[in-house]
């Protein structure tokens, strides 16, 4: 009972995590037990341990919005919980439950009867809040092991496709040598000061004299490296689209946005929080990895003939975006981040949830190259509308809302004297309009080889897709009420 | 209060969103409803011209509505003597646009309505907007709703191409204006205009900001460097794609010109001006010499288009209120006089589906009524005294003449090679020996065509007799351009 008094406190803040440990946990031993039952003839549970994750999910989003406290350290100063963690835990939940609502279909209609599929999103999107709110090397390190090994498994969870479970392989080793390259730069960092909680090594850098390298630079170095390898950023960005393309497309719209979220939220505190007084020594490393990301998301996505490569390149140009206004190091840096991120998470989702849709009535074939794509104005206007609407968002042009994330993120960047990034941002931004109006054309005006006729769309997609393209089209309108919240986060965070 | 302005940018928008929810059948009520939306925005901007105030240079009906107000961005519209036109020129054009698809656009008919109603709002926004940022945001939404007018509607294999440097073209030029007016909103803090206006930037900074600026409009003008892309976008495009973009695109870069880069950076401006005054004389020069060896009727009036941009970028420069008049009313006259004929030959593209100048011939034998408005508008097209273009032409000289005495007579030459090309276009199409091949098609102008034209012949005709009637609005807003920022 002493324990649990001394803790009271600190169990309250990680409530949503705790809530959905025991949910993932329960939802387990349900999938195992009734799926394994011969009296009811061995039902397949995917569909419902699918929805049930998704109830868990918005009643942890519930509790995470009415949390008790806005700002607090616990565990002995191992988890953090303040304005940045509310919402990026908020996008975290969002996204997974978005991500999770449009595999539904995917799941049912290419026969991927695992219900562990929804339990391992459940465990990574946990790992993920724990990665969030982590304020210690050890926490954040474990936090991350743990998302990774999720994911691992996600990606080769097609067990029958060998571009599943060669995307599996590639991304264990990888991810487990970036690992070992953070973890190194944890223990340079470690073995130098003695310290692994950030704030201690906020402290403890104040006023150091930068001029000099130590092991701290080292340390720092592959810690960045690590994070950028996770990131997709480019020159680490390799693994990204054998990936990305070889996994289920339903795990690539997952991991084109949540694990995003959540390492970009540790990264920014690490860099903004711990070693703010090293900023002109990361900031090279970021502008470098920032304009290798953007010229090779925009150039490498050009070559693309497999709707998912494009998209993984369209991505790794967007993390070239968003290490831009991180580069700052500055309010606006930090709130152009957060917002671009925001508004890439809702983009994303709206075109997985187009990419994920059949392409037949039988449901077995799905959009694969961009030709598949062809004539898709004239047999589904809509959906043509919707997703070029999301192109040209994502290639920011306004009024859409890639736009708004966009012009903030370049005024940062001036603001911070970064002038030769922001040319080269916007220059890039037009090299990326060139991929995403192709696949504009190729819905339109081409005439294809053979026409696709899309199977009708299931409602939790065609939800999805109608909020995200009504949010990214009607954003303009009043972006207000975004700015004023993301900018509270990052002036909490830095001012 | 009830804005008008407010009025003329929302009414296109829930006219497109009550045919967005019209069944794609009901072809004949998504028409007769466009158009009604259309031409009550234009009875609705000629209201607006009866209540301007024309002895003031401030903005009037001005609005401002809350849009990021704690980055200090809002929208903010108005307009003066120098945008009014421009308002009334849009609305006027956009019913036409409508009319001039009204049977031979049959696919699409709905999307076609919805793209013209948000491709008004959007240029009528970037004509009263007077917020930089937000000027920007409109200035570049157009290229959404023309790419697809260009690239659906259009009439070959090659408009995909077009549709492509259109908007890349353009695209490229506008980024580079978007860092400037960021780089300007780093210094301020605001992107209102009224407040930009009395900034002053420092002499270096000014050129930077002048030349990103430049990069953009230039493009949009387009100066010739720049202007492949024109040539290529009014081919390609539908009638009345090519209307709009020789009746309003072509002048939100000279219209950015005179609202931004001269007042906010008149050092550099002034500094530029010879650069300006090259680049528009070799364009004059170049286009005319370039149209005369067209074969393709559109892209005859495309590069004589370039050309006539080219005296109106002239014009902007001399930077005396003569030139500055002359820029604005040529570029009203050019909005009539070249959408006109992009009508023309729309109307007999209609009829025999070829632009190939040397099928034409002896159409005045089969088509008189066709061949009179025809007439008109090649008239008007070389700047015949009597048509509003000589008007504008004749200040635009008149005002470089002051600063430049080379420049004002390099200039003139233009105009003699206007009339070279426009009367031996007139020449080989309408007179001549008829082409037998094409009799049975060639049918005068129907009812729906003649009115279509009627009000573009009264307009140049007004305009060249008694152009005091657009004149007078601007006399205050462009005397304020120059004498506030010294150029006297």
């Amino acid at each position: 009972m002493q324990f649990i008094n001394l803790f009271e406190n600190d169990f309250y803040a990680l409530f949503p995590e705790l809530f959905l440990t025991c949910a993932a946990l329960l939802l387990l031993v349900f999938g195992v037990i009734w799926s394994t039952s011969k009296a009811s003839g061995y039902p397949i549970l995917v569909h419902t341990v699918a929805w049930l994750s998704v109830w868990s999910i918005v009643c942890a989003l519930g509790l995470t919005l009415h949390m008790p406290f806005s700002i607090m350290v616990c565990f002995y100063n191992t988890f953090v919980i303040d304005e940045l963690t509310f919402l990026l835990k908020v996008m975290v939940l969002c996204s997974t439950g978005a991500a999770l609502l449009m595999s539904m279909d995917y799941l049912k209609t290419s026969s991927l009867n695992v219900f562990e599929y929804s339990i391992l999103v459940l465990l990574s999107c946990i790992s993920m809040l724990l990665l969030v709110s982590s304020y210690d090397f050890i926490s954040m390190y474990l936090a991350i092991e743990m998302q990774s090994l999720c994911f691992y498994v996600l990606a080769a969870s097609k067990r029958n496709s060998e571009f599943s479970t060669e995307a599996g392989l590639k991304y264990f080793l990888l991810g487990a040598f970036s690992s070992g390259i953070l973890l190194f730069g944890c223990s340079l960092v470690y073995g130098s000061t003695g310290i692994t909680n950030f704030e201690d090594l906020a402290k403890c850098f104040a006023g150091i004299s930068q001029t000099d390298p130590s092991l701290v630079h080292v340390g720092m170095c592959l810690l960045s490296i690590g994070f950028l390898f996770k990131l997709t950023a480019a020159p680490f960005h390799f693994w990204a689209p054998d990936v990305y393309e070889g996994a289920p497309t339903s795990v690539t719209a997952f991991f084109a946005m949540t694990p995003k979220i959540a390492l970009l939220g540790v990264f920014i505190r690490l860099l903004l929080c711990s070693f703010y007084d090293f900023l002109f020594a990361w900031q090279y490393v970021l502008f470098f990895c920032s304009v290798s990301s953007l010229l090779i998301g925009s150039f490498g996505a050009l070559a693309q003939k497999k709707i998912k490569r494009l998209l993984v390149y369209s991505s790794i140009g967007h993390v070239g975006y968003l290490l831009m206004g991180l580069c700052c190091g500055t309010v606006e840096g930090l709130h152009a981040v957060l917002l671009y991120l925001v508004l890439y998470v809702f983009m994303t989702v709206n075109i997985f949830a187009i990419i994920l849709s059949s392409i037949d009535h039988a449901k077995t074939s799905r959009v694969k190259y961009i030709q598949d794509l062809g004539f898709l104005g004239q047999t589904h206007p809509v959906l043509a509308v919707t997703l070029s609407a999301t192109l040209f968002s994502m290639a920011g042009i306004p009024p859409l809302a890639g736009f708004c994330s966009k012009f903030y993120l370049f005024f940062a960047a001036m603001s911070s004297s970064l002038y030769s990034l922001a040319i080269l941002g916007v220059l890039t931004s037009v090299v990326s309009c060139f991929y995403y109006i192709r696949l504009i054309k190729i819905m339109y005006f081409e005439q294809p080889s053979h026409v696709n006729t899309f199977s009708a769309m299931d409602q939790e997609k065609a939800t999805l897709i109608g909020l995200t393209s009504v949010f990214i089209v009607f954003f303009f309108l009043c972006p207000q009420s975004l700015f004023l919240w993301t900018y509270k986060v990052a002036y909490a965070f830095l001012g | 209060m009830f804005q008008l302005l407010n009025f003329l940018l929302i009414c296109p928008l829930i006219g497109a969103l009550v045919i967005a929810f019209t069944p794609s059948w009901n072809v004949r009520f998504i028409k007769t409803y466009a158009l009604f939306i259309s031409i009550t925005n234009f009875i609705a901007s000629l209201s607006v011209w009866l209540l301007f105030d024309t002895s003031t240079a401030k903005f009037q009906f001005v609005d401002r509505i809350a849009w990021l107000p704690f980055l200090n961005m809002n929208v903010y519209i108005g307009i003066d003597g120098i945008s009014l036109f421009f308002i009334i020129l849009t609305t006027f054009l956009v019913p036409v646009c409508l009319l001039v698809g009204w049977t031979n656009i049959t696919k699409h008919v709905k999307e076609y309505c919805i793209a013209f109603l948000i491709l008004e709002t959007c240029m009528l926004a970037v004509f009263c907007m007077l917020d930089l940022l937000l000027f920007y945001v409109f200035f570049e939404s157009v290229l959404l709703p023309m790419f697809l007018i260009i690239g659906v509607w259009g009439s070959r294999e090659r408009k995909i191409r077009a549709a492509y440097q259109f908007f890349l073209y353009t695209l490229v030029g506008s980024v580079l204006m978007l860092l400037a007016l960021l780089l300007i909103y780093f210094q301020v803090g605001t992107t209102d205009l009224q407040v930009l206006f009395v900034s002053e930037f420092s002499e270096r900074r000014q050129l930077l900001l002048w030349l990103a600026f430049f990069a953009s409009f230039a493009v949009k003008v387009p100066m010739v460097p720049m202007h492949i892309w024109l040539p290529e976008a009014h081919v390609e495009a539908p009638t009345a794609g090519s209307v709009i973009l020789a009746g309003i695109l072509l002048k939100l870069g000279t219209y950015g010109f005179l609202r931004f880069s001269i007042p906010l950076f008149p050092e550099a401006s002034l500094y530029f001006t010879p650069l300006i005054y090259t680049m528009s004389i070799i364009g004059i020069i170049y286009a005319s010499l370039t149209t005369l060896r067209q074969i393709d009727l559109k892209k005859i009036i495309a590069y004589s288009s370039v050309a006539h941009m080219g005296f109106v970028t002239i014009g902007l420069f001399s930077l005396n209120v003569q030139g500055i008049e002359g820029a604005l009313l040529l570029m009203l006259s050019h909005g009539f006089v070249a959408s006109a004929l992009f009508l023309c030959i729309g109307t007999l593209y209609d009829r025999t589906h070829t632009r190939l100048i040397q099928y034409y011939g002896g159409l005045v034998h089969v088509m008189p009524l066709f061949s009179f408005f025809f007439f008109v508008f090649t008239m008007g097209n070389l700047s015949l005294p009597g048509t509003s273009s000589f008007i504008g032409e004749f200040l635009i000289l008149v005002g470089t003449f002051q600063t430049n005495t080379w420049i004002a007579t390099l200039a003139a030459t233009g105009m003699i090679l206007g009339g070279a090309y426009s009367i031996w276009l007139y020449n080989r199409v309408v007179f001549g020996s008829l082409k037998p091949l094409y009799i049975a098609m060639c049918s005068d102008v129907n009812r729906r065509e003649f009115w279509l034209f009627l009000p573009f012949v009264i307009a140049i005709v007004w305009m060249g007799v008694y152009p005091d009637v657009f004149l007078d609005p601007m006399h205050v807003s462009v005397a304020n351009v120059i004498q506030h920022k010294a150029f006297m």
